[in-house]
């Protein structure tokens, strides 16, 4: 066990710089130098506090829709709709922090609008789960649908009831300063969604792990037969998981209008759905490692954005690294298993011979 | 109402091509989670070949090399390596996004202005275009969409009569009487997975090269899902697969009817969430699937 566990953490770290690896000789293609560019991409990280700050930014969004992925993988069930959960979280949180406006105070108007980005996006998640019990559809499919409806609904809205007051742009009014979420350090953009979202990932891997409903959340994961002997039902663990993994996704949407953007674009934040999945699989859809796994993307992105913006690369070069570490990390799933297999071989054949 | 038709049969093409193709791999027990991917890879191939070449032949061949390439990817970590075909999907799909545009701004750098091609016309089949209505619907289209609409029902030949389509079944339902034939159960399925990222990254290449004349990261946009999406609907036959893609193509074509015609006063997102919304119902309502048993498991010798 001990062994597998450090075969665990060297193998995904030697993935990710595999997959870093392979991404840089790509800039060879641009003419450009792979090891100047990380090198570049490294300081800019550590250039000020401001943009060292910006990695727990990017990174907190990205912590909820992993999570979100992870969530319902562990029962087996595929959630890859957490961009429209988010959405439909985002999209909430503005409407209620619009309707609070000044005039509620923040102790009472943040809990809420809390709440009511987990609900939104829970809510638009157990529909996937309740299709999966009900009407036995592929969640695969209709989870991935759900985005699209989403992002066409949440579009509507900021076209028209929820359009800025001078109506130019298809975007919301900014929300009261009032519900903005307190920054953590000041003169950067960290606010204290980052320590909710760990202190949310600490929650989730209690939940699985420590408590009933995360352990028939994993029996029907791991062994549905043996859960319907348990008595446990398959369709209500659906459903169950399939709300917070969505909720889960919603709360994205709370950290990211209250916390960062204080105003919602249309289409915003387009990938970290599909992000979120990625760290999932890295970590290896323990919530302890996404929270490592997801500073890791922040850093990317981070990194990635500002050398697009000096350097003349392209910044799709964050989503080459992203998919070229996703690629070694499954590709280490692989190899671990076999070092295992011969490791637990080696253990037999040793226990034979005396 | 003819303009409709005619343009529903054009927006069915790639979803028909796509979705015979997933159902060709479905069949051999390999979901190609990657067809948003491979989708996206088409077009831009078609894109890159159809504006260096000036050659309609190369962007297909192109968009066909890399889809197979991409397909071999896939197939080698989830066949061989016995990988999640849900998980090894989605990570191939951010990464061919990454590689697309990466590798369009390495060739075309940073153009003032969007880079166009002509695109792909019809072809009218001689004699037979010229009967009234279903001449301009039917025989008034470009070569793709006709080579879609053979593809289906020859795919529906090759999957139900003859010994090939019995192997590739097999493959997806029994893989151990594959096996004990003295066939390679993973070999097969490889080949089966490259045969059906040619064909997807082909489906993908309509949009640039025959419907747009241009490349845009967000060309597809969830389109390749939706292929896969018809090949569930069309219970894993290339026939139903066929009106599962006519019936898209025609919610396609009546929504770019209704926004450009302004008649009717309904927001213009609904129209874009129809086809999702239309998958979602449709899921729904269809019962009895003719699912593959062995759908998305890897094959274990001896298990």
């Amino acid at each position: 066990m001990k062994h597998n566990a450090k075969d665990l953490i060297l193998s995904t770290l030697l993935s990710v710089f595999a997959g870093l690896f392979v991404s840089g000789l790509l800039l060879l293609f641009l003419n450009k130098n792979p090891l100047i560019a990380y090198g570049k991409l490294f300081s800019f990280l550590f250039r000020d506090g401001y943009t060292f700050a910006e990695i727990f930014v990017k990174a907190t969004p990205l912590i909820f829709t992993a999570l979100a992925f992870a969530f319902t993988f562990k029962a087996s069930l595929f959630n890859i709709g957490a961009q429209g959960q988010f959405y439909m979280g985002a999209v909430t949180v503005l409407a209620v922090s619009q309707l609070f406006g000044d005039r509620v105070s923040s102790l009472i108007a943040l809990p809420i609008i809390f709440l009511s980005s987990f609900i939104a996006g829970g809510l638009w998640g157990a529909m996937v789960g309740y299709f999966k019990a009900r009407f036995k559809a592929n969640d695969f499919l209709v989870s991935m649908m759900s985005v699209y409806i989403a992002l066409a609904f949440m579009n509507y809205l900021l076209r028209t009831v929820l359009i800025e007051s001078k109506r130019e742009y298809p975007q919301s009014d900014p929300i009261a300063e009032k519900l903005f979420m307190p920054v953590l350090v000041n003169g950067t953009r960290l606010h204290i969604g980052f320590i909710l979202a760990v202190i949310i990932a600490i929650l989730c891997w209690f939940l699985l792990y420590k408590t009933t409903i995360g352990y028939r959340v994993r029996v029907v994961g791991q062994n549905p037969v043996a859960a319907r002997f348990a008595g446990i039902s398959a369709g209500r663990v659906s459903i169950l998981a399939f709300f917070i993994s969505g909720g889960l996704a919603g709360l994205a949407g709370f950290t990211e209008v209250n916390g960062v953007q204080h105003m919602l674009v249309q289409g915003f934040n387009p990938s970290i759905g599909a992000e979120g999945i990625g760290i999932a699989i890295l970590a290896n859809a323990n919530p302890i490692g996404i929270i490592f796994g997801s500073l890791l993307f922040g850093a990317l992105k981070v990194g990635g954005s500002i050398l697009g913006q000096t350097s003349g690369i392209p910044s799709s070069i964050i989503e080459l690294m992203e998919g070229f570490v996703m690629i070694f990390v499954i590709l280490s799933y692989y190899f671990r298993r076999k070092i295992e297999l011969r490791r637990n071989i080696h253990s037999l054949m040793n226990r034979k011979s005396l | 109402m003819i303009n409709i038709l005619s343009r529903a049969i054009l927006m069915s093409t790639p979803l028909l091509l796509g979705a015979t193709a997933e159902v060709f791999a479905e069949k051999a027990g390999i979901m190609i989670i990657a067809i948003e991917g491979l989708f996206l890879l088409g077009a831009w191939g078609g894109f890159v070949g159809v504006y260096l070449t000036n050659s309609y032949a190369t962007g297909f061949l192109l968009a066909a090399a890399l889809g197979a390439i991409a397909a071999m990817v896939y197939g080698y970590i989830t066949i061989y390596l016995k990988q999640h075909q849900i998980v090894t999907g989605t990570a191939l799909n951010i990464l061919i996004a990454g590689l697309v545009a990466f590798f369009h701004r390495v060739i075309f750098g940073i153009p003032l202005l969007p880079l166009t091609i002509e695109p792909l016309k019809a072809i009218p089949i001689p004699l037979l275009h010229k009967i009234p209505v279903l001449g301009k619907v039917l025989f008034n289209q470009n070569p793709l969409t006709y080579i879609a609409f053979l593809i289906a029902p020859l795919g529906f030949f090759i999957l139900f009569r003859t010994s090939l389509g019995l192997i590739i079944r097999s493959t997806g339902e029994n893989p151990e009487a594959v096996d004990v034939a003295g066939l390679k159960v993973e070999r097969i399925r490889f080949t089966v997975t490259i045969v059906a990222g040619v064909f997807g990254a082909i489906a993908g290449s309509f949009y640039s090269v025959v419907y747009l004349g241009m490349f845009t990261n967000t060309i597809i946009g969830g389109r390749g899902w939706i292929a896969f999406a018809i090949c569930f609907l069309g219970n894993w036959n290339p026939l139903g697969a066929m009106v599962g893609a006519l019936v898209f193509g025609i919610a396609e074509a009546v929504a770019i009817y209704m926004q450009s015609s302004g008649q009717i006063q309904l927001p213009n997102e609904l129209f874009i969430a129809l086809p999702y919304i239309l998958t979602i119902i449709l899921t729904l309502t269809r019962k009895n699937f003719n699912v593959p048993s062995k759908l998305g498991i890897p094959y274990l010798k001896g298990n």
